[in-house]
């Protein structure tokens, strides 16, 4: 699912965010992305998501390369790509329905295919009694869980998650993070970067480990 | 197609009410530059409709020495014939001018009685045909006559319009400047307000960029918002000229003691209407645009 062979991401200081990363994820694996701060994890999960390209190297995703994507093929690229981050990220002015449907609602997908895919995925997170509610109104745990929702509407076959359960206590953590073992249970590839060494002990799952931009443990 | 442009109105319209006390300070704001520019426009169409009037009205004076024989001014009758540019011709004998005179000036009526005698002379109006107001043949003829044996003076109207044609003429360039200048006001103020907008919804505009949204879903709210307020404020100068002209015009003609009529003041044909309610929608298309280029 994911390529990347010598990919370098350099900013502009001379610092190299990453250097010479070569890995590899397969479709439907489940990846934790660990390291301590500033090792790089969130400039690999930008890159994925196409928000920056790599200085150097190939980073290829589900058979597209990263490198090589004009606006619409980016467009097109994420449409693919689940993502759930730390702060939620949900819109505050919107219901939870409308925070979910949002993303069906921009692809011009028809209302009653919004209504259905919206009605699935909160069952599935366990928040259809909360649909009418606005994000304030939520806990972080709901909250978190409203944008999994929202991560899983547009069936990704990538899903990535930056720092998902950083605002929440533990018990709430491990709770999203079996809604992401639900998700890779059902075919979907996740990668998730955390530095809780904890959480990925108590869910036992592959783990690449990253220290200044350096791929350390867990090349696959 | 269709979803995307439902979508853009649905968020715009949402977007403005949520936001409206900006927003009616940008229409306001829009409102009061298409004004000028509507202004401009009504100025334009009322001097043209006068300025047309004057023109079609335009004479010829010939002015006759005193004691001019029958023969002199059979002479004059045929000249001003002949050159084929007259639509009539009249002769205006001085009583007859002394009495216009008394009329069109009561004030000076009982100063003119304590004449010796009538000051004023006999005289030929000329109407010249209007499609050759214009013609150089009336210089022509005006000097041909001036020549004339029993004329005293040739006095030629076409002049003073073609100076006030002139006078319209650069100030219509001025005003275009001018239109040009309160256009991009207008497109600014409406660039900032759709700005402010673009601000408030920049967590929405990530989320968008992030799910892969096409680009008309993004930019297509903001360049929808822009339209509207541009085409509220084209309204609000219309309905600002509208009540100038209704409570202005007979106030200007009465004012004016009778040069310039109520049919020369015209207000602005159906085409013009439509023509500053879309001006104003593309200059609010335009600032929405602007303010949208950096949400991408």
């Amino acid at each position: 699912m994911i390529d990347a062979q010598q990919v370098s991401k350099l900013y502009t200081r001379g610092v190299y965010a990453l250097r010479d990363l070569t890995l590899a994820v397969g479709k439907g694996e489940f990846v934790f992305l660990t390291g301590p701060s500033g090792a790089g994890k969130s400039t690999l999960l930008r890159l994925l998501l196409r928000q920056d390209v790599p200085s150097s190297g190939h980073l290829v995703v589900g058979g597209r390369s990263l490198s090589k994507m004009s606006a619409t093929q980016v467009q097109d690229y994420r449409r693919s790509v689940g993502f759930v981050f730390q702060d939620f990220k949900l819109i505050p002015t919107r219901t939870v329905y409308e925070n979910i449907t949002f993303v069906p609602r921009v692809l011009g997908q028809p209302p009653a295919v919004q209504r259905k895919k919206a009605f699935q995925v909160l069952k599935w997170v366990g928040l259809q009694h909360r649909l009418n509610a606005f994000p304030e109104e939520l806990s972080g745990g709901e909250q978190q869980r409203v944008a999994v929702a929202r991560a899983l509407i547009n069936d990704p076959a990538l899903v990535l998650a930056d720092e998902p359960t950083g605002n929440l206590d533990p018990d709430l953590a491990l709770e999203i993070m079996n809604l992401f073992r639900d998700i890779n249970a059902r075919g979907t590839t996740v990668l998730v970067a955390t530095h809780d060494r904890d959480l990925i002990r108590r869910v036992g799952k592959r783990t690449i480990t990253l220290e200044q931009g350096h791929l350390t443990e867990g090349r696959g | 197609m269709i979803a995307a442009i439902v979508y853009a109105f649905g968020e715009a319209a949402l977007s403005l009410w949520r936001r409206r006390g900006a927003s009616l300070l940008a229409v306001v704001t829009a409102g009061a530059s298409l004004f000028v520019l509507g202004l401009l426009l009504l100025v334009g169409v009322s001097a043209g409709t006068l300025l047309a009037r004057w023109s079609a009205a335009a004479e010829l004076s010939v002015y006759l020495a005193d004691g001019a024989s029958p023969t002199e001014r059979a002479a004059v009758e045929r000249a001003v014939s002949a050159s084929g540019l007259s639509a009539g011709l009249s002769y205006v004998a001085a009583d007859e001018a002394l009495r216009r005179f008394r009329g069109q000036f009561p004030d000076l009526a009982a100063a003119a009685a304590t004449l010796p005698a009538n000051p004023l002379p006999a005289s030929y109006e000329v109407q010249l045909r209007p499609e050759r107001a214009r013609d150089p043949g009336v210089d022509r003829l005006a000097a041909q006559l001036r020549q004339m044996a029993g004329v005293s003076d040739v006095r030629y109207d076409r002049r003073w319009i073609d100076r006030l044609l002139t006078i319209v003429g650069a100030l219509r360039s001025a005003g275009g400047v001018l239109a040009a200048i309160f256009a991009a006001a207008a497109c600014l103020t409406i660039t900032a307000v759709v700005r402010l907008a673009l601000h408030a919804r920049r967590a929405e505009i990530e989320i968008m960029q992030l799910v892969g949204a096409p680009l008309a879903y993004i930019r297509g709210p903001f360049v929808v918002e822009g339209t509207l307020l541009g085409l509220a404020g084209a309204l609000v100068a219309l309905a600002g000229l509208g009540g100038l002209y209704w409570f202005g015009r007979p106030r200007l003609v009465e004012a004016t003691a009778g040069l310039v009529a109520l049919g020369d003041l015209q207000f602005l044909a159906a085409a013009q209407i439509l023509a500053l309610l879309a001006g104003g929608a593309v200059i609010g298309c335009l600032g929405g645009l602007l303010a949208a280029r950096t949400a991408r």
